[in-house]
């Protein structure tokens, strides 16, 4: 018998292995629970593969989805459909930044304790940001075109419109091919180039390190010469300091300013002002902006240092650091969801650090104040204190418009950005968008 | 009965909104309530610290008094014998004595090297003899003689016994489970409504009643131990709920199954006391298990790769479920054919038939715990450690050649640690198992709830994930303990234990849950290759569930407390 007792010891040996292998599997479950339990086969929250539980309202309580076990639901209204489709998601989660893909683990409530068990009787409810009738007005005045508006309150950071087009109806047929452009969120996951718009940028660079461009004076013949080769403006500025080379956006006097502040100074200034890693934004990646500032070829690095050549900018990080010069050089992370506090309100949104300098800022501000009345006219923007620069981006044969800015309205503190695909001319096409979306906002 | 859970059925649908705050808060409640069950019940199980029975006196010369507290032991040179005698004239295992019927003893010489003498008679080796108090017996040379327990030690043996920690009284453990029993009744009205049956509400209710009638019964028949089949009418209790949830036409059958293995369990127990009839009913055992198995090859039928069901009557079984039970009685030895060549070849030949015919049906998880025992009962016989590593090795051959022969066993092998990187096809049950649990959180989403039981298989072979979802990683865990602590008990009982026929018999029916209970988790949740087993007690399966309570049997006859197990004769 007592030879047993020993040889008994396998028996312990086989209960470790089952316990190992269970500790191993809570182990697992602590870890993973949650991406295994938001599966999509998991049919506690899904039916036929679509979500079954949670809605999804705008800023002011519309519904824009509505997930139950009889199939899910869009707004009836085919313009709120289509307008927030980008905002929202499709069924199929194709849009890959959709809320009800990237917010679905707040829609099904996971939590280890509960797992998707919903201790609520009335289900989980998110709140977006985004106001459905803006998006509405700008995707009516985006119209046909391919193009993109975003707008957020450069205080609190919450986007209040965000559009994408070419767009689809949700409820509708859905386009087969995932890969689709129907599927892409220009605002989120595009990035372009950025064309005069980036003189913003350039302008930054060249007030924090030219300490003599009071005196800068350049001559624009519309040619603009460099060695061989040709920095080509519209038209002859003739003679321009920084403020009015910024106003009349001339290439030539930019892509002289560029070589003064050289290459180096530009690539510090693409990454301090956020363009060059992606945007958060509750947790969602946007894609990040991309340039090019060579330091053996001054042709090139002038043409970057006027937003054509390699730069590549997303309209998202370009919109937040438009809300950093309206905010006095302090940078906003910008929000989907709106929190159900109302101390953002009085706060602030969640800090992305400080961009620029304040006294920058303010220069910034009042060139960009400079160009709405030098050049867009004040009159063309009634009832908007408007901040803003155009642009218009050669893209092969092609024109897309610009406009990004700001308006500093008491109730209405806007940082925006638009983008039309083969629109033409900035501040004649994306303008009047831009006037049309900040107008419905502030009647509101 | 009727009434009041129609009156609970209207409550639950004219109100859903308290219903739903019900569930909520039920879920906390079952948590509670199973940690206390089954806590209590492993506490007082692993608490055993049994003073043997001290049966008499072996007096060595010069070497001291042993007492003899099996009914077993091996005498000889080596320090794991029972009786130690430290000379080298003495051989390792010299002789074994064996308490026979009515305080006679046997001895028997091992073929030692120098031989034993009783009473100046030279023993045969290998040949029993009744030998009696005062006999003079000499081994290599040292005299030694076996002496009775006086009276005085015997009530000093006695008094000490009774000392021993008494098994946990079984009441209010009984109210807790029944209490748990109403409360799942309650919550798997609100969760299904109207779509639960009478029937399976009504089987959880005898069930209850069922348990109040065991108790009582053996409780007036002077039994005082009875950890073990709370754990089992715990895990009952949670098997029909999950059979009321996914199949509540079966949950009946499934009572029916319940009633089966405590009457066959409560059969083995008597049976057992009586070691000598038990060893000698193994031969009829090895018959019928033949037989049956015979009769699962030609009328089986096959169902999802394994033809392992036999029909008969509209009632389809399981065979190999009851050969469980055959195996493990036959695998058991008492510690003389311990070191008869005949009873180990009689085993290992009986094994190679089982595994055959099991292969041949395609039942390979039900093959492998076979296999796995019957090297561990073999470990347990011999101690022979290196045929136990050459038989593993040469099995790993023989599978591997069986993954060549049968794709889709390979098949099973090559989604092994990647379910998640296929989850529609070859990952798909595994994928889902651990989505729906984990879904089910630490609490889970209350009985009838889960979503899980419209899979296929959900309730047998994936039932791990079923009980996550519908009960919670908590309980879940808690059975798995439970299994655990059985095994643990079949160890700590050793040291009590009479004969190695009842240690062994625990150990291996512990081996076979354990490795049955390892392959239905691992399977289902990706850790190993999904071979199809059941989850003892657990998993829906008519004879599965026999085989669950009638292996309680082997449990019960290790428990040496005084006067706790049903299976021993009582003691004064």
């Amino acid at each position: 018998m007592k030879k047993l007792e020993k040889r008994s010891l396998i028996c312990i040996l086989i209960a470790a292995v089952l316990l190992a292998g269970v500790g191993l599997f809570v182990f697992r479950f602590v870890k993973h629970g949650g991406e295994w339990a938001t599966f999509y086969g998991n049919q506690q929250i899904y039916t036929d593969g679509l979500l079954n539980r949670g809605t999804i309202t705008d800023r002011n309580d519309e519904l824009l989805l509505d997930c139950t076990e009889d199939g899910i639901r869009y707004s009836d209204n085919y313009n709120t459909r289509v307008a927030t489709v980008h905002a929202v998601g499709d069924p199929k989660g194709n849009i890959a930044t959709g809320a009800i893909n990237v917010f679905r683990g707040q829609l099904i409530g996971y939590d280890i304790v509960n797992g998707t068990y919903d201790t609520s009787s009335e289900g989980k409810k998110i709140k977006l940001t985004i106001d459905a009738k803006a998006n509405v007005t700008a995707y009516n005045a985006l119209g046909s075109r391919t193009g993109t508006v975003g707008v957020m309150n450069w205080k609190t950071g919450e986007i209040v419109c965000m559009v994408s087009t070419p767009t689809f109806d949700p409820a509708g047929s859905l386009p087969s091919d995932t890969g689709s452009s129907y599927y892409f969120n220009n605002f989120l996951s595009g990035t372009m180039t950025p064309g005069s718009t980036f003189k913003l940028i350039t302008s930054a660079a060249v007030i924090d390190t030219l300490d003599d461009r009071g005196s800068f004076e350049y001559h624009c013949d519309g040619v603009n010469k460099i060695g061989k080769d040709k920095l080509t403006d519209v038209s002859a500025h003739g003679t321009v300091d920084f403020r009015l080379a910024l106003a009349q956006s001339c290439n030539g006097a930019f892509g002289e300013l560029t070589r003064r502040v050289g290459p180096d100074t530009m690539k510090k200034y693409v990454d301090k002002l956020g363009l060059t890693k992606p945007v958060i934004v509750n947790g969602v990646e946007t894609a990040e902006g991309s340039f090019d500032f060579p330091d053996d070829n001054e042709v090139k690095l002038s043409w970057a240092g006027i937003g054509q050549a390699d730069d590549q900018v997303n309209p998202c990080a370009m919109m937040v650091y438009m809300g950093a010069i309206a905010n006095g050089g302090k940078a906003v992370e910008p929000s989907l969801i709106k929190s159900a506090t109302f101390l953002k309100d009085i706060t602030g949104g969640k800090s992305k650090g400080r961009y620029l300098n304040e006294d920058t800022a303010d220069e910034l501000r009042s060139m960009m104040k400079n160009n709405v009345k030098k050049n867009y006219g004040a009159g063309n923007y009634p009832g908007l204190d408007l901040y803003a620069k155009s642009g218009t981006a050669e893209v092969g044969d092609r024109s897309d418009a610009w406009f990004v800015g700001f308006i500093d309205n008491e109730d209405a503190p806007y940082a925006f950005v638009v983008w039309v695909k083969d629109g033409g001319f900035g501040s004649q096409v994306a303008g009047p968008i831009a006037r049309t979306v900040l107008n419905n906002l502030i009647e509101k | 009965m009727e009434v009041v859970l129609e009156r609970i059925l209207n409550i639950a649908q004219t109100y859903p909104e308290v219903a739903k705050h019900c569930t909520t808060l039920l879920r906390w409640v079952f948590v509670v309530l199973a940690i206390y069950i089954l806590l209590t019940s492993i506490m007082s199980l692993l608490r055993t610290r049994t003073t043997p029975v001290v049966n008499g006196y072996f007096l060595v010369e010069d070497g001291g008094n042993f007492p003899i507290t099996h009914w077993e032991n091996v005498i000889g040179r080596s320090k794991t014998s029972d009786i130690t005698i430290p000379l080298k004239t003495v051989s390792k295992t010299q002789a074994i004595l064996l308490k026979w019927k009515d305080d006679k003893w046997m001895f028997k010489d091992l073929g030692s090297h120098n031989g034993t003498t009783v009473n100046g008679v030279r023993l045969e080796p290998n040949k029993k003899y009744l030998i009696h108090f005062g006999d003079e017996i000499i081994m290599g040379g040292v005299h030694c003689t076996l002496a009775p327990a006086s009276l005085e030690e015997s009530a000093n043996n006695r008094l000490m016994r009774s000392d021993d920690r008494e098994p946990v009284a079984p009441w209010k453990i009984l109210l807790a489970i029944t209490l748990f029993q109403a409360l799942t009744i309650v919550q798997l009205i609100i969760a299904m409504g109207t779509d639960v049956s009478f029937g399976a509400l009504f089987s959880i209710a005898l069930l209850s009643v069922t348990m109040w009638v065991y108790v009582t019964v053996f409780k007036a028949a002077g039994r005082k131990g009875f950890e073990m089949e709370m754990i089992a009418f715990f895990m009952s209790t949670i098997n029909l709920a999950i059979a009321a949830s996914s199949n509540p036409e079966g949950a009946f059958k499934q009572l029916v199954a319940i009633w089966i293995g405590i009457g066959l369990m409560i059969f083995m127990c008597i049976y057992m006391r009586d070691l000598d009839r038990t060893k000698k009913i193994r031969p009829i055992l090895i018959g019928l298990s033949v037989l049956l198995l015979i009769f699962n090859l030609i009328f089986g039928t096959m169902s999802y790769g394994a033809a392992n069901w036999v029909r008969i009557g509209g009632m389809s079984f399981q065979p190999s479920e009851l050969v469980k039970l055959a195996f493990i009685c036959v695998g058991a030895g008492t510690l003389e054919e311990l070191f008869e060549k005949r009873n180990t070849y009689m085993y290992a030949i009986f094994s190679v038939f089982c595994l055959g015919c099991l292969a041949l049906m395609g039942d390979f998880g039900t093959a492998l715990i076979f296999f796995a025992t019957y090297l561990v009962v073999s470990f347990l016989r011999s101690g022979d450690f290196s045929r136990l590593m050459l038989t593993g090795v040469g099995a790993l051959v023989m599978g591997l050649l069986v993954l060549r022969f049968k794709p889709y066993i390979a098949d099973r092998f090559a989604t092994w640690g990647h379910a998640w990187e296929d989850p529609d096809n070859g990952g798909f049950q595994q994928t889902r198992t651990m989505s729906f649990g984990s879904g089910g959180g630490l609490l889970g989403h209350g009985a009838g709830n889960g979503s899980m039981k419209n899979l296929f298989a959900s309730d047998t072979d994936l039932v791990f994930g079923f009980v996550m979802e519908e009960w919670g990683l908590i309980i879940a865990l808690l059975i798995v303990i439970c299994l655990v602590t059985l095994c643990m008990f079949a160890v700590l009982s050793i040291v009590a234990g009479r004969s190695t026929f009842y240690t062994i018999g625990a150990c291996g029916a512990a081996t076979m849950m354990l490795i049955q209970t390892m392959l239905n988790i691992f399977g289902s949740v990706d850790l190993f290759p999904l071979t199809g087993v059941t989850f003892p007690f657990v998993s829906t399966g008519g004879t599965s569930m026999m085989a669950s309570w009638a292996m309680l049997a082997y449990f019960k006859a290790a428990d040496m407390r005084k006067n706790a197990s049903l299976a021993v004769y009582k003691e004064d």
